[in-house]
């Protein structure tokens, strides 16, 4: 049972003092939801669980322990392990601060929408996780159960396909008509990974870079200047369409500025190599020249 | 980053008086031009007399990696038809590098202003150097044209 692993693996790092605070999941209020948690005495450890809830990815919450004297444990899913790659790269969080706790992840359910029956085998899986692409983490330093098989996904552009094949109109209607349902309450920023910046564009006040009035146009130019900001460097977790409260397709976004990417400056997938630099940061001699 | 049109003394946008005929409508194109070649590139067009229509509005950084994409969906929102970033040819950036930013960049950017349902003809990209007024002029003329032919932008904009 891996929620015994878990439990066993942060009390022994706790009582060993190799790191001062664990992050991992414990039971919400709810049985089906499992909220972050954050321990620092070997006796919590019993409050940890892993269970088919823990969609919450614990990455982002290591910006808060930048200035931690020791080490932080954190349980990373495959989709964690990325963002944690993400962060090292942006220079966020050091390695050798962290421990991570790999669990092989075999997909998260979504929450019910009746709460009287307790059939979780019967829920869904999340949306991100039917496209999951990593279910096995690609960075830790040690793994608790064995390796899950990787699931057959089917061609994970293909919504994006779709609508690049509508005409301009429909596409502006399309995207309009999402984005003035948009309330700007930023859950997509706060959640992602590659969002990390200490202070964020949108949160400057004086600058002028987005105002504050909730219509389409200031709508259209936030979310067009996150994909642009987080082009390169999301690790298609899918955590902000998980989080819109609105439930917009964000991923449509991030993918279209994925595949682009793909085509124009070869294969790149973020988050998956510690050595491999995101597209917007480098350049080649030969990339295609389509302006004079 | 004052794109603000309404910073704009009002005097310098009404300049026909009511009962003269209507003006023929002509595009607005704002034109982010690098400092080390292309603002030159657009004196040396004004010094050898090329003509070319006025829709375009100048903007000078200091290199064409300055533009930030943001800049751009703010053109478009305060009321640009159009919308060129010009700099340096690659190999040629006073800083080396700058430019070869600017291509993925504004590559990416360009696909992405389609997905959304922008026409891409709105906004371009060129390299343009110091000794190349008459490209320029060309790249201004053709650029007008376009415009011209696509209408004014709707999209995006939050200004009439």
């Amino acid at each position: 049972m891996i929620t015994e692993k878990i439990r066993a693996a942060a009390k022994e790092l706790l009582e060993k003092g190799e790191v001062e605070t664990v992050i991992g999941w414990e039971r919400g209020t709810f049985w089906y939801n499992s909220t972050p948690v954050f321990i620092s005495k070997p006796e919590q450890a019993d409050r940890l669980v892993f269970d088919d809830f823990c969609a919450n990815n614990l990455a982002k919450y290591l910006l808060d322990y930048r200035n931690a004297d020791g080490k932080i444990a954190v349980f990373v899913k495959g989709c964690d392990a990325r963002a944690i790659t993400r962060l090292i790269q942006d220079n966020q969080v050091k390695r050798e601060k962290v421990y991570l706790i790999g669990i092989p992840c075999t997909g998260m359910k979504e929450a019910p929408k009746t709460v009287s029956s307790q059939d979780v085998a019967g829920l869904p899986l999340l949306a991100k996780c039917q496209s999951c692409a990593t279910p096995n983490p690609v960075i830790y330093d040690i793994l608790l159960g064995d390796p899950v098989p990787q699931k057959e996904v089917g061609n994970r552009f293909a919504g994006v396909e779709a609508l690049e094949a509508k005409g301009a109109d429909e596409k502006y209607e399309h995207w309009g008509k999402l984005f003035s349902e948009c309330i700007r309450c930023y859950a997509c920023r706060n959640v992602c990974p590659a969002c990390n910046c200490r202070e964020c564009a949108f949160d400057a006040n004086g600058l002028n870079w987005l105002g504050k009035q909730n219509n389409l146009q200031e709508n259209q130019m936030f979310n067009m200047t996150r994909a642009m900001h987080v082009a390169g460097r999301c690790i298609e977790c899918g955590e902000c369409e998980r989080v819109c409260p609105m439930g917009l397709p964000l991923m449509d976004i991030n993918r279209k500025i994925i595949k682009d990417l793909n085509e124009l400056f070869g294969s790149y997938d973020a988050g998956l190599n510690l050595e491999d630099r995101p597209p917007l940061g480098q350049y080649k001699l030969d990339d295609p020249e389509k302006f004079m | 980053m004052s794109l603000n049109t309404e910073a704009l003394p009002k005097s310098q946008e009404v300049t026909a008086s009511p009962e003269a005929a209507p003006q023929p409508w002509e595009p607005r194109i704002v034109g982010f031009a690098c400092n080390w070649c292309t603002y030159a590139g657009a004196d040396l067009a004004g010094l050898s007399r090329l003509q070319y229509p006025p829709s375009i509005r100048l903007i000078r950084v200091p290199c064409s990696g300055r533009v930030n994409p943001q800049f751009v969906i703010r053109a478009f929102q305060r009321g640009a038809d159009g919308v060129l970033v010009a700099g340096c040819h690659p190999g040629d950036c006073h800083y080396s590098t700058g430019n070869y930013f600017t291509r993925r960049r504004f590559l990416l950017m360009q696909r992405l202003l389609e997905y959304m349902g922008m026409d891409p003809r709105r906004f371009q990209a060129r390299w343009i150097s110091g000794s190349e007024g008459p490209k320029f002029q060309q790249t201004v003329t053709q650029m007008t044209e376009d415009i011209k032919a696509l209408g004014p932008n709707r999209k995006m904009r939050d200004v009439e």
